[in-house]
């Protein structure tokens, strides 16, 4: 422990150079800017940016690339919040709370609350990082493809349950969103599937297509679709003292906080979108043990501030396996395991020994970085919630023009734009029928991965279903999911015999 | 919104008929074995639980439905939201089937002024002003400063 401090504090003087403060401090403002406009996440954000990196040394490189990491997560929580339209997948369970509280005149308060939540999960992760990084990573190794299947199983049972009223919805939507996945090449044999003859189509679905087209052009399609009167309603414009979080939501949070980190940090460690199930498991806990769950769904600061202190979280401890294993588990890791290699290092087992100075330097650059959000963050809040100013009829036409933008600079596709109005058109049909477009959306970020670790458990087992239950990890993930799928029925027979008891 | 259980249904049965295409596409693909799974055994098994859980769905409803008495839609069909909805996906279209050919700083301009006025923004220096202004902003942002390779078009920007 004590060698791991003193690297640390090595890590500190290295981040600590003028010059590496900079970086982190341009790196924390572009990201937060490319967060901020809706439709350019941090895997489009830091793949603009790479090129911007090159005749930087390779801990300033990385530095600056994880501060546009981490600040385009804050960022995407923002227009989460203000537009109901996330910057990235993780940012989606905001937009539940978050999106409510603002049309409730409390975008204050849930800004705010992000930026505090960000950077104690974000401290907590620091340490999580310091302390657990070598034996956790070990653990980690214990995965194979029925625990991935498993666990991937397990967030989809999870996310059905937290969204919506009604969880055949959500499972057909997650299915949808899962042979959706399967348009474009076989991830194992490289034969097309569902392409039609369309080379476009091979590549499969743009995940980040469907997340804007969903989210954001289905939230402002429905906001067209009504008369004339609602448009030219006004959101409810908070006053200045309503801005900060009273003291009563920094009691409400703080709990919710701490959970978060702690769910982000573990769920960070293990394979997938990690800050996406991170926050889906941390909003499911806090709706279960809150004593008043109906609030969720409806404004409700602790839905805002487990999950979003759980994403900061996660995005620390998905550094482990990338540094450590050189490993990445999700798109933004996997851009910086890109810069990594062009900058010369090969992230592995030796990182630490090789590049001592790059590794404890990134470490210690993290916690700096946050700090600078939350500086940074909280006294651009009431500038934030400001957005919510500008009247419908010009704010929704901004959105769409930032969308179609947007989409375009993630692959200089045009296509891509249509495949985004095709969802956005989608989207506005789900909401009417209010079908929840978060499980289809995991679904299909989850989707190619779910089938490589369903076929390779079989090719290990010889075809033997077994394999998931005869594994310790994975029968301990289903019967999670058992115990997920039983206990809401249980609850609600048990509701149903009171009410009858009570006529 | 209320939403009438025999519209909800009917949204049921197209979710089944997806996943039977699904399933019928499937398996012109090769199946394989559960041992080594060919290319259409996975989207197969997809295809046969969405029909699974979309024929629970409509099942549910259509028990519900005995149970329950049908509720009505309340929803407002006026035709002036139908043709703001229909002009303001109509400029959507059009802005992408036009994007590569008019360059961006010109689509996102034409997009904002017709997206405006599909919502009603008929004063026309305004309205024209404030797509200027908010192209060139934009134009600048992603062109020039971001360096974003975006549609030059015929103007060359």
């Amino acid at each position: 422990m004590f060698e791991s401090l003193q690297h640390l504090a090595t890590g500190f003087t290295i981040a600590g150079t003028v010059q590496n403060l900079l970086y982190c401090l341009i790196g924390a403002i572009v990201g937060t800017l490319i967060g901020v406009l809706p439709g350019i996440g941090p895997i489009a954000g830091i793949a603009l940016l790479i090129p911007a990196t090159f005749s930087l040394n390779p801990t300033s490189a990385i530095i600056m690339l994880a501060g546009i990491y981490y600040g385009a997560m804050y960022g995407g929580s923002t227009t989460s919040i203000l537009l109901n339209v996330p910057g990235e997948t993780a940012s989606v369970i905001t937009c539940i709370d978050g999106y409510q509280m603002a049309q409730k005149g409390r975008a204050g308060p849930a800004l705010a609350i992000c930026a505090i939540g960000s950077f104690i999960a974000g401290t907590i992760g620091l340490f999580g990082l310091v302390f657990l990084a070598p034996p956790l990573a070990e653990a980690a190794l214990a995965f194979g493809p029925p625990e991935y299947f498993s666990l991937m199983i397990f967030g989809f049972i999870v996310l059905s349950n937290v969204t919506g009223t009604s969880l055949l919805k959500a499972l057909m939507m997650a299915t949808v969103g899962l042979i959706i996945g399967t348009i474009g090449l076989d991830p194992v044999t490289g034969d097309a599937r569902f392409v039609f003859g369309s080379t476009y189509l091979l590549g499969g679905i743009e995940f980040v297509a469907v997340a804007i087209g969903l989210f954001g052009i289905g939230e402002v399609l429905t906001n067209v679709h009504q008369p004339q009167e609602l448009l030219d309603q006004r959101v409810t414009v908070p006053r200045f003292r309503d801005l900060y979080p009273s003291l009563q939501d920094l009691k409400k949070s703080i709990a919710s906080i701490l959970r978060g980190a702690g769910i982000g940090f573990g769920v960070g460690l293990v394979p997938g979108p990690a800050p996406v199930i991170a926050t889906y498991s941390s909003y499911m806990i806090e709706r279960k043990i809150s004593k008043h769950p109906e609030e969720f769904g409806k404004g409700a600061i602790e839905g805002v501030a487990g999950p979003e202190s759980a994403n900061n979280s996660a995005c620390q401890s998905a550094f482990i396996p990338l540094f450590v294993l050189g490993i990445p588990f999700a798109p933004p890791t996997a851009i910086l395991l890109g810069a990594l290699l062009i900058h010369g290092v090969s992230p592995g087992p030796l990182l630490i020994s090789q590049h001592p100075g790059l590794f404890w330097g990134v470490i210690a650059s993290m916690y700096i970085g946050n700090f600078i959000l939350l500086i940074l963050n909280l006294p651009f809040v009431p500038l934030f919630a400001n957005i919510l100013r500008i009247p419908k009829k010009i704010l929704l036409p901004l959105v769409i023009l930032f969308c179609i933008t947007g989409m375009y600079t993630v692959n200089n596709s045009i296509p891509d734009i249509w495949v985004m109005l095709l969802f956005g058109a989608l989207g506005f049909l789900m909401r009417k029928w209010a079908y929840e477009g978060a499980p289809l959306l995991l679904a299909l970020v989850l989707g190619p991965r779910l089938e490589i670790a369903f076929r390779q458990s079989l090719m290990i087992s010889h075809g033997d279903f077994g394999i998931f239950i005869n594994r310790p990890i994975s029968m301990v993930f289903l019967l999670a999911t058992v115990l997920f799928l039983i206990i809401p029925l249980i609850r609600m027979t048990l509701k149903k015999q009171r009410k009858e008891g009570g006529l | 919104m209320k939403i009438l259980k025999r519209d909800e249904a009917i949204v049921g049965v197209v979710i089944f008929l997806f996943g039977a295409i699904t399933t019928f596409l499937s398996l012109k693909m090769p199946i394989g074995t559960l041992r080594m799974a060919g290319t259409g055994f996975f989207p197969l098994c997809l295809g046969i639980l969405l029909m699974i859980l979309s024929a629970a769905f409509v099942l549910k409803l259509l028990v519900q439905h005995k149970k329950d008495v049908i509720q009505k839609e309340v929803v407002a069909k006026t035709p002036g939201v139908i043709r703001q909805m229909g002009l303001f996906l109509g400029a959507m279209v059009l802005a992408t089937l036009f994007f590569n050919e008019l360059g961006y700083p010109l689509t996102s301009f034409l997009l904002m002024a017709a997206l405006l006025w599909s919502l009603g923004m008929k004063r026309w220096v305004f309205n024209l002003l404030l797509s200027f202004i908010t192209a060139g902003a934009s134009y600048f942002l992603f062109v020039q400063w971001l360096k974003i390779p975006l549609p030059k078009g015929w103007i060359g920007l």
